[in-house]
C-alpha cells in the first residue's frame, strides 16, 4: 500500500468522524501543512530568483534591486546568436549525457536480470562487491590513473573520454537499483516463461523489462542528472574551450561583463536546468513508483 | 543484504555438472558492467596504490624510482593535507545532521498529508533539487551567497536594513562563514531525496502499528520513540554511513565555490589532492596518490566503525 493509498482510506476515515471534531479549527493540520510549504519555498526560491534573472535587464541585474523595473527578454536569443562555443558546449552535453544514460541504463538491466533471475556462479559476491564501492571515494581515488591512461590512449578532450569514466560513475548504484526492481518480481514469472520454452535473453526482453519500467527510469532520471552536470572529471579531462561539456563553461564565467554578463549567464542556467526538469515532469509518475517499488531499498 | 541470489533448486535436488557449468553462461549478462568495473574502476584505482609507492612526477622526464612509504610519511607531516582533513571533517559534522534530521522530520509530516494531490504536489516540488546536476546548484548558490549582488545579501542589508555595505556577512571566501555555507547548500540539494527515502521506508510501516499504539494511549511522541523511529533505524543507518562517506570526499563543492586556493577554508584534503595532481609544479602524482589513498583509508576506518556500532544485533 503506498502513503497515497493509505491516506486516501484516512481521508474516508476522518469524513464519517462524528461532528464534534469537524468543528474544532484544526491547528495542527494548518501548522503540518505551514511547515511542509517553508521547506517546498525555500526549495522553490533560489530557482525562481534565477528564473528572473534571466529577465532582467543588463542594469537591472547589477543593482540590489529584486524585482526588475525592466524586463528584458533578450537574453536567451543572444546566447543562441551570438555566442557559437557555448552552443558547442551544450551540444557535447547532449552527446555525452545520451550516450552515459543508454549505455548505464542497458548495461546494468542485464546485470541486475542476471543477478536476479539467472543461475549465476558468484551472484553474492557480485552483490556484495558493488556495495562496497559505494562506500569507497572511487571517483576521486581512480582520477589519476584514469587520466594517465586516457592520455596514452588519446582520450583527453575527447567525448568519449567522458562517456567512458561517466558510466563507470553511477553503475554500482544503478545496478543495485535494478536488482531490487527485478527482486519485487516474482521468480514464478520467470519460471513459467521457461518452462515455456523463451530464452533467457526473450524472458528479460518481453516479461520482465515492461515491470521494471518504473525502476528503469529511476535509474535514467540519475544518471541523467549526474552526466548533465558533472564537473570533476569533465574538467580534469577537457581543457580545450571546443570540447568542453556545458557546466564547466558555465562555472568558469562567474560575474563577469559583456558577453558573459550575469543576465546571459542566467539565461543559459535556465536552459541547462530546463531539461532535467522538463523530464522530470514528464516522468514524474514512473519515477515516484519506482522509488517506491525497491529503487531506495538495497 | 538479500538472499534472493541464492540459487534456487527445482526439481532434482543436485544438478549434473554439465548444467552448473552451463550457469557461467550467463556471466555474459555481466561481461559490459564487468569491462568498466576494471579498466575505469580496479585498474586505476590499484594502479593509483602503485604510485603512491613511488615519487612519480607526471611532467618529469626523470623516470620514476621506488621511495617506500616516503609519500605517506610527508602526508602525515603535511600541515596542508592534515588541515585538509580537519576541514572535511568539520564539513561533514555539519552536513550530516542536516541531511538526515530534517528529511526525516518532513517525511513524516508529508506521510500525514491526507490530500492526495497535495501530497504528490509537495514531494515534487521538494525532489525539485534532485534533478538539478550538482555543478549547477553551485553555480546558482554562487550567485545567492554573492556578497553586493546575491539576493541573501541583497535582502538582509537594502530590504531588512540588518547589515550594511561594510558588515554584511561575507558568505563564501575567505570567510568562515564558507564551510558552513557549502554545507547548507549541499542539505538544500539532498533534502528532497532524503526526505524520499524516509517516505518510502514509512510506507513500509505496517498502518497497524500505529493503530495498536493509538489504542495504547501513546501520545504522538511516543509513537514515534516506539513505532516510527526502530522502523526506520536501518534506513537511517545506511545513510549516514554512505553519506559520511560522500560528505568526506566532497570536492566539486569547493572547487566551484571557492577555487584552488589555499587560504580559502574550503582548501580541504580533496582540492589538495586534485591541485597536486593536475595543476601544481610538475604534477607529482605519486604523492597525490599517496593523499588520496590515506583520506579514503582514514575514511574507510570510519565508515567500518560506523557499520560495526550499527551492526544488526538481532
Amino acid at each position: 500500500m503506498t502513503s497515497a493509498e493509505s491516506s486516501l482510506a484516512a481521508g474516508a476515515a476522518v469524513k464519517r468522524a462524528p461532528a464534534v471534531h469537524r468543528k474544532r479549527f484544526p491547528w495542527r493540520t494548518v501548522g503540518m501543512h505551514a511547515i511542509i510549504i517553508f521547506f517546498c519555498l525555500i526549495v522553490l526560491i533560489p530557482i525562481a530568483w534565477v528564473l528572473l534573472l534571466s529577465f532582467k535587464s543588463l542594469r537591472d541585474a547589477y543593482t540590489g534591486n529584486l524585482w526588475p523595473e525592466q524586463f528584458d527578454f533578450t537574453h536567451y536569443a543572444y546566447v543562441f546568436q551570438k555566442m557559437p562555443t557555448v552552443l558547442r558546449n551544450f551540444s557535447n552535453s547532449i552527446i555525452v549525457t545520451l550516450s552515459t544514460v543508454v549505455v548505464t541504463t542497458v548495461i546494468s538491466i542485464l546485470a541486475g536480470y542476471a543477478l536476479v533471475h539467472t543461475r549465476l556462479p558468484g551472484a553474492a559476491i557480485v552483490g556484495a562487491a558493488l556495495l562496497a564501492t559505494l562506500f569507497f571515494p572511487t571517483r576521486l581515488v581512480s582520477i589519476i590513473g584514469i587520466f594517465q591512461f586516457q592520455f596514452r590512449l588519446g582520450l583527453i578532450n575527447t567525448l568519449p573520454g567522458l562517456i567512458l569514466p561517466y558510466i563507470t560513475l553511477n553503475l554500482a548504484l544503478s545496478i543495485l537499483i535494478m536488482r531490487g526492481i527485478f527482486q519485487q518480481i516474482s521468480p514464478e514469472l520467470v519460471d513459467a516463461a521457461k518452462i515455456d520454452g523463451a530464452s533467457s535473453w526473450r524472458t528479460l526482453r518481453e516479461i520482465l523489462l515492461p515491470l521494471a519500467a518504473n525502476g528503469i527510469v529511476v535509474v535514467g532520471m540519475i544518471n541523467f542528472v549526474t552526466a548533465w552536470g558533472e564537473y570533476l572529471l569533465a574538467r580534469t579531462y577537457t581543457n580545450d574551450k571546443l570540447m568542453q561539456t556545458f557546466p564547466v563553461a558555465l562555472t568558469s564565467t562567474f560575474s563577469s561583463y559583456g558577453e558573459w554578463a550575469m543576465p546571459r549567464v542566467a539565461a543559459m542556467y535556465v536552459m541547462a536546468i530546463a531539461p532535467g526538469i522538463l523530464a522530470f515532469a514528464i516522468l514524474q509518475r514512473w519515477y515516484m513508483k519506482g522509488l517506491q517499488e525497491g529503487a531506495l531499498k538495497f | 543484504m538479500s538472499t534472493v541470489t541464492a540459487p534456487r533448486t527445482v526439481g532434482k535436488p543436485k544438478r549434473s555438472l554439465r548444467a552448473r557449468y552451463r550457469d557461467w553462461g550467463n556471466w555474459i549478462y555481466l561481461l559490459p558492467v564487468l569491462f568498466f568495473f576494471v579498466v575505469y574502476m580496479a585498474y586505476p584505482i590499484l594502479k593509483s596504490m602503485w604510485m603512491s609507492f613511488y615519487d612519480y612526477q607526471y611532467l618529469s622526464n626523470s623516470p620514476a624510482s621506488f621511495v617506500g612509504l616516503k609519500n605517506f610519511v610527508n602526508a602525515i607531516k603535511d600541515p596542508i593535507f592534515l588541515t585538509g582533513i580537519r576541514r572535511a571533517f568539520y564539513f561533514t559534522i555539519l552536513f550530516l545532521p542536516g541531511v538526515i534530521l530534517i528529511p526525516l522530520f518532513l517525511a513524516i509530516l508529508v506521510d500525514r498529508v491526507k490530500n492526495p494531490r497535495l501530497a504528490t504536489l509537495y514531494r515534487l516540488i521538494l525532489l525539485l533539487p534532485a534533478v538539478i546536476p550538482a555543478a549547477m546548484i553551485f553555480v546558482l548558490w554562487r550567485w545567492l551567497y554573492d556578497f553586493e549582488i546575491g539576493p541573501i545579501n541583497v535582502i538582509l542589508r537594502d530590504y531588512l536594513g540588518l547589515f550594511n555595505r561594510f558588515n554584511a556577512p561575507q558568505w563564501v571566501g575567505t570567510s568562515p562563514l564558507s564551510i558552513p555555507a557549502v554545507a547548507f547548500v549541499e542539505i538544500w540539494w539532498g533534502l528532497g531525496y532524503h526526505t524520499m527515502f524516509f517516505l518510502a521506508g514509512l510506507a513500509s510501516i505496517p498502518r497497524e502499528l500505529f493503530e495498536a499504539a493509538r489504542v495504547d494511549g501513546s501520545n504522538e511522541w511516543q509513537t514515534f520513540w516506539s513505532v516510527t523511529l526502530p522502523r526506520l533505524q536501518p534506513i537511517m543507518m545506511i545513510l549516514v554511513v554512505l553519506r559520511f562517506g560522500t560528505a568526506m570526499a566532497v570536492i566539486d563543492d569547493f572547487m566551484i565555490m571557492g577555487g584552488l586556493n589555499r587560504a580559502m577554508p574550503t582548501y580541504t584534503w580533496t582540492v589538495y589532492m586534485w591541485h597536486l595532481a593536475f595543476s601544481l609544479g610538475s604534477w607529482p602524482h605519486g604523492y597525490a596518490a599517496a593523499i588520496g589513498w590515506l583520506g579514503a583509508l582514514a575514511m574507510l576506518v570510519v565508515v567500518a566503525g560506523l557499520l560495526y556500532v550499527f551492526r544488526n544485533r538481532d
